[in-house]
């Protein structure tokens, strides 16, 4: 009772002219650093900060969540026109809301992924302000032993998607993992698979493979396809009909529950709650076999799993003190620029503080979806472009956006490779999705493996003991025994695999 | 092939550099910070502070980039390499840098002089913490409990052979005590791994959970210093508990990657240590519990090349612990 | 398809070998429990069983009827596709090196001018302007504004 007089109060605050001021600027801003490439939401953030320094610690704080939340809908825009993922949380939108863009539905992919993402981003908030503080204890239970559990499961259960492609599914997840084991060793050090070439010392560049993968290949299939605009349905609307609409409320739900539990856990990243809610919307859905075709259930609980996430890691920041992703870390920088040390003593400390902000995360949702709706229309425009300008002006996007995060004309080359190997692995039906999130996945997986064994002495059987880790685990041996005993059950899938 | 091109391109590079006109336009645009530790640490968090303050002088932005991993060295891998212009500079902590080098199993892409050290901003001494309601109430508790369990109580660090983990070294062979040493990445996954009882205790830096120390919710046993810190002085010191050898500190601030042109790093060093000097730098610091230690020009090259001296000696010893 | 799958699938396995060589020329153990070799040498190991294992049932999978060959053509590009598609491909790869030596701007100028001709474009006002904008314009953009760093090659141009 006691937080809502306090979230009352924030909400006065936050809705005075001038922080709603920064907080639309922050928003404008945001999601125009998510669509450019060379600028990842992190490095965007962070450049932008010193826009903010006239500004007072409340006014600089909303105005940088609002920025943060904006860029992770630019990225949906890349995705859903060009199969351009910006960054790892928009990679699943790619998968069906591209389908959809290219059967003249981009708008109703544009305005279900802001709806979805207002909805999980506001709930998530609701559930940050009720049970902040004694979930943020349950986060503690998630050791490295846990965590290793989790990354496994997340990747099975992608893998599990492929139904009779299982196999080639799982193939592709372990070629990813040894393509994350290039570089520097995350625990001793030592260089691995680098040859002497120096580019691979910091590893392959997850932009530069996904640009190449999807922005590259996609480019490719259409231009031997003679095609003469990248997408050549009519467009057909400019928003989600009343019906997709109805069909995206279970995602919706579903999306938000799913984003904010992950987004509890810190270091988990955005990547593995939009592949699980994915996952399980394919899952619970009556018409499987329509995910990677363009099922608005598909983008729908990926951008909504994405944004309750977002939001849902703005716990273990405010109330442990620990920043859970790069961008919150930026965010957590401006907070002790200001004078503000994010942890639990910060709610006694300045609760005025603290609960403005949180009532600008609600603030910050509802300007993104005012501000996105309208123009959606606009966005989607930008398909009728003739395919020949189209493609030059995806690749210039693709240079910049591979070359520009570390200035290495290297990444211009993997992209070109991965674009090619794209192709061919999409023309010889390998799943792609499954090597992509084992890309990202993979050090973190290696690093919690490595951790845990340090914990439990070498000994493997610190699993069986940590019934979290242990029940987590039990998913892997499931995805296992459907390759092996091939349950009819699965057969249907076949058609629908995700790619 | 490839190595002999990126010479050619790197010549060119520094050439273009070199000239005079590069200074006075230093710095154009973003400049990037490279933290070789996770956000959240204290590690990370003095030099936020510390970019923060400096971009008002600088003109130019300055962006925090964390590259964690291997104990800093991947961050230290990726300045050392950066392209030498000024728009790439690095947080070094001392002894993290050393001990990489020094450690030949690591096989570091960097060595001694791959860095130009600027200006030096924080010196944080050791501490070692346990969960705010363990068992353990002194660093006495600890030491026995690890003497009647030897390799069952577990320590973590905040990297393989950081000031922590030597620390750890240092308390083994001097209370004759076996501990089972975890590596985590900074002081962030310290803080997760200890409150959710994962690991019983850690050997981080005052700055790393100062605040948390103050609310209760982490104890702090020993600082590993010669005196109490200013910060704690409830926190016995080790000189005081008895272990007079066991010292250790991290020693932070900011360097360039070798090849950087001089006037650049004037330019560098004049706003950064414009910033560590100012009266709102040690407000701040102090708020999150770091001590500075300002030093530049031949003091802190000095210091570095001392560190790397007294690095050598305990690196070949924890070598042999192995 | 089926023997484009089997070929992929070979290559796969010769990925896995690799790597399962690579690893073991790192430690696979050390004192502290599992060394820079554990992970990848395991990874390897799984991943040569399962490219094995696909590529036998690849194998056992019925061969597809008559129109076989007619399929295996059209995991390449063939036609005006092809050609297209070879446009692409090689003028990235052009454009890349050409970046290193003239910098982006003139590099792009002529990648883009060529590319929409190549894929059918033959306005010329209209080519000029796109490609003097997606070339000089993009960069003065993102190294002013975005201070996103671009190419300038070897001249400073």
């Amino acid at each position: 009772m006691e937080a809502l007089g306090h979230l009352l109060q924030g909400f006065a605050a936050a809705l005075t002219p001038g922080y709603l001021l920064y907080a639309f600027t922050g928003c404008m801003l945001g999601t125009l650093i998510g669509v450019l490439p060379g600028l990842g939401p992190a490095a965007g953030t962070a450049i932008l900060i010193p826009l903010t320094f006239s500004l007072d610690a409340t006014g600089a704080i909303i105005m940088l969540c609002a920025i943060y939340y904006g860029a992770m809908y630019g990225g949906t825009i890349t995705s859903v026109l060009i199969n351009v993922p910006g960054e790892a949380a928009s990679v699943v939108t790619c998968i069906d809301g591209h389908q959809m863009a290219k059967q003249g539905r981009a708008g109703s992919a544009l305005g279900i992924a802001a709806i979805g993402s207002f909805v999980g981003g506001t709930l998530a908030t609701v559930a940050l302000v009720a049970v902040a503080m004694p979930l943020a204890s349950l986060a503690l239970k998630f050791g490295p032993a846990e965590f290793f559990a989790l990354m496994v499961a997340g990747l099975c259960l992608v893998v599990g998607l492929a139904g009779n492609n299982m196999l080639a599914a799982l193939l592709m997840t372990v070629i990813g993992l040894l393509f994350a084991m290039i570089g520097v060793d995350p625990v001793r050090g030592a260089p691995r698979f680098t040859f002497g070439v120096e580019e691979l010392y910091d590893g392959i560049g997850f932009v530069p493979v996904v640009m190449g993968l999807f922005g590259v290949a996609e480019l490719l299939l259409a231009a031997e396809k003679r095609q003469t605009h990248m997408v050549e349905a009519e467009l057909k609307s400019w928003m989600p009909t009343r019906q997709e609409c109805r069909q995206s409320v279970g995602a919706i739900s579903r999306g938000t529950v799913v984003g904010f539990v992950l987004g509890l856990i810190p270091g988990v990243g955005a990547i593995v709650p939009t592949f699980m809610a994915y996952v399980l919307e394919k899952r619970v859905s009556k018409t499987p076999e329509r995910f990677g075709k363009g099922a608005i259930e598909g983008v729908a609980s990926a951008e909504t799993a994405n944004n309750a996430y977002a939001n849902a890691s703005m716990v273990p920041l405010l109330a442990l003190g620990i920043p859970s992703s790069p961008t919150i870390a930026v965010l957590m920088g401006a907070f002790i620029v200001n004078g503000i040390t994010p942890g639990p003593f910060l709610f006694k400390e300045q609760p005025a503080l603290v609960w403005t902000v949180i009532a600008s995360f609600f603030v910050g949702n509802a300007l993104l979806l005012i501000l996105n709706l309208p123009l959606v229309g606009l966005w989607a425009k930008l398909l009728k472009i003739p395919f020949s300008y189209m493609c030059a002006g995806v690749l210039i996007f693709c240079v910049i956006g591979a070359y520009g995060l570390k200035q290495s004309l290297f990444d211009v080359w993997v992209m070109l490779g991965f674009g090619i190997l794209g192709y061919l692995l999409r023309k010889l039906d390998f799943p792609i999705a499954p090597a992509i999130l084992a890309l990202i996945l993979g050090p973190m997986m290696e690093k919690s493996l490595r951790t845990t064994l340090e914990i439990s002495g070498g000994s493997f059987g610190i699993f069986l003991d940590r019934p979290v880790a242990l029940a987590l685990l039990t998913i892997p041996v499931i995805v296992i025994a459907f390759l092996i005993f091939k349950p009819r059950s699965l057969a249907p899938l076949r058609e629908s695999d995700i790619e | 092939m490839l190595m002999r091109r990126r010479t050619l391109l790197a010549a060119t590079a520094a050439a273009t550099v070199a000239s005079p006109a590069m200074a006075q336009n230093y710095p154009r645009r973003a400049v990037q910070l490279v933290v070789a530790f996770p956000a959240g640490g204290s590690t990370d968090v003095g030099a936020r502070i510390l970019a923060a303050a400096a971009e008002k002088d600088l003109g130019q932005t300055i962006t925090v980039v964390n590259k964690a991993g291997a104990g800093g060295q991947i961050g230290f891998t990726e300045v050392a390499r950066a392209r030498p212009d000024g728009y790439t500079l690095g947080f070094l902590n001392l002894p993290a840098v050393n001990t990489i080098i020094l450690d030949p199993e690591r096989k570091a892409a960097f060595n001694v002089d791959s860095f130009i050290p600027i200006v030096n901003q924080v010196l944080d001494p050791g501490l070692i913490w346990v969960k705010g309601d363990s068992p353990y109430k002194t660093l006495a508790d600890l030491v026995d409990a690890a003497k009647k369990a030897p390799g069952k109580i577990s320590a973590c660090t905040t990297g393989i052979l950081s000031d922590d983990h030597l620390a750890i070294l240092m308390v083994q062979e001097v209370a004759k005590c076996e501990f089972r040493i975890v590596h985590f990445d900074g002081g962030a996954q310290q803080i997760t791994g200890v409150l959710g009882g994962h690991v019983d205790c850690a050997f981080d830096n005052v700055g790393g959970v100062f605040k948390r120390v103050q609310s209760g919710e982490v104890r702090g046993l020993a600082v590993t210093d010669v005196e109490r810190s200013k910060f704690l002085p409830q926190v016995p010191c080790t000189k005081e508990l008895g272990m007079p050898t066991v010292i250790s500190s991290s020693t932070r601030g900011v360097g360039a990657p070798k090849g950087t042109p001089a006037d650049v790093v004037k330019v560098v060093e004049t706003a950064f240590l414009k910033a560590i000097q100012s009266p709102e730098m040690l407000q701040k610091m102090d708020a999150v519990g770091l001590a500075l230690k300002p030093m530049v020009g031949a003091e802190y090259a000095k210091y570095y090349a001392d560190t790397q001296a007294q690095a050598k000696k305990y690196t070949e010893w924890a070598l042999k612990q192995r | 398809m089926r023997q484009g799958r089997l070929v992929a699938t070979g290559a796969m396995l010769a990925f896995c070998l690799f790597a399962l060589w690579q690893s073991l020329l790192l430690s696979l153990t050390d004192r502290l429990g599992p060394g820079p070799g554990f992970f990848p040498f395991w990874l390897a190991l799984i991943g040569i069983v399962l490219s094995l294992a696909l590529f036998v049932s690849i194998w056992r999978e019925s061969p597809p009827a008559a129109d076989g060959p007619a399929e295996e053509a059209r995991i390449l590009p063939h036609g005006w596709g092809a050609i297209r598609c070879f446009a692409i491909i090689g003028l990235l790869a052009a454009v890349t090196v050409a970046m290193e030596f003239v910098g982006f701007r003139i590099a792009m100028l002529v990648f883009n001018a060529a590319l929409v001709i190549a894929l059918g474009e033959r306005r010329w006002w209209l080519i000029a302007l796109f490609a003097t904008l997606g070339s000089f314009g993009v960069y003065y953009v993102f190294t002013t504004w975005l201070d996103v760093l671009l190419p300038t090659g070897q001249f400073g141009i």
